[in-house]
């Protein structure tokens, strides 16, 4: 695990980071939840898998109408 | 030609029905919807310019239709009630630790190119989305395949915004959840 990882936590957390993921895609996230956001997805790859996952699933569903 | 048109529409008969099925989880009331939704663009057939195609054509028209009847339906007392049992989060709970840190990090899916090329996962979404909890589903779906934006649905079913997001937050992790396990994890990608 990167050694960084807790101190980012400490500031937010990988399930509030799952929260602002999903959030994403229904509404505009303030500057200040980008900024959290970013730097967290910046160092955990759990997070930034997750965030990976979303995209891909809003594609697929995106598919799924088309 | 009138003909032709009429096939074009009965091709897409069974994708309305599975849209408005997961919406309306009601058998007997998604087709009746598709019906009407197939009378109508056959009765506006002058109004299809053929910019769109033909399945977004008629699902900007279902979408009417399922509102419609998620209004007439929005009458009976039982949706906000059940909308709140669903706006449950202690199902997710544990992926996390107590610090708010993933017990197991989520897999990395791959090419998505892969599975969106494959009839099959298409499938296995359909069964992941039959698996979601009524109104869970219809609000993912209304969000998803209908595109009506957050406040439309906030309104459509009075509900708060937070509570919109929390819904469409289970329906995601639940959608995650049954497409790591049946499809990434098991048989399906390879």
């Amino acid at each position: 695990m990167n050694p960084f990882h807790h101190l980012v936590g400490h500031f937010i957390s990988c399930r509030d980071v799952s929260h602002l993921v999903s959030q994403m895609q229904d509404r505009d996230l303030s500057a200040f939840e980008r900024l959290r956001l970013g730097w967290h997805l910046g160092v955990c790859k759990a997070c930034m898998a997750f965030e990976k996952q979303m995209r891909f699933m809003r594609e697929a569903m995106r598919r799924y109408r088309e | 030609m009138a003909d032709d048109f009429l096939k074009q529409l009965e091709t897409q008969r069974s994708y309305l029905l599975r849209v408005a099925r997961l919406q309306l989880r009601d058998q007997a009331l998604a087709e009746d919807v598709v019906q009407d939704t197939l009378v109508a663009a056959l009765g506006a057939q002058a109004g299809f310019t053929g910019k769109s195609s033909v399945k977004t054509w008629l699902t900007g028209i279902l979408k009417h239709k399922i509102v419609d009847a998620i209004r007439r339906k929005q009458r009976e007392p039982v949706a906000a009630s059940t909308l709140d049992d669903e706006a449950d989060l202690e199902d997710f709970e544990g992926l996390f630790s107590a610090r708010g840190s993933w017990q197991e990090s989520p897999a990395d899916w791959g090419d998505p190119e892969q599975a969106l090329n494959r009839r099959q996962f298409f499938d296995m979404m359909d069964f992941c989305l039959e698996k979601l909890p009524p109104n869970t589903a219809r609000v993912f779906m209304m969000r998803e395949v209908m595109e009506l934006d957050s406040d439309e649905i906030c309104k459509e079913l009075a509900i708060t915004a937070n509570n919109l997001w929390v819904i469409l937050y289970r329906a995601r992790m639940s959608l995650r959840e049954c497409l790591e396990l049946n499809w990434f994890a098991g048989g399906g990608r390879a």
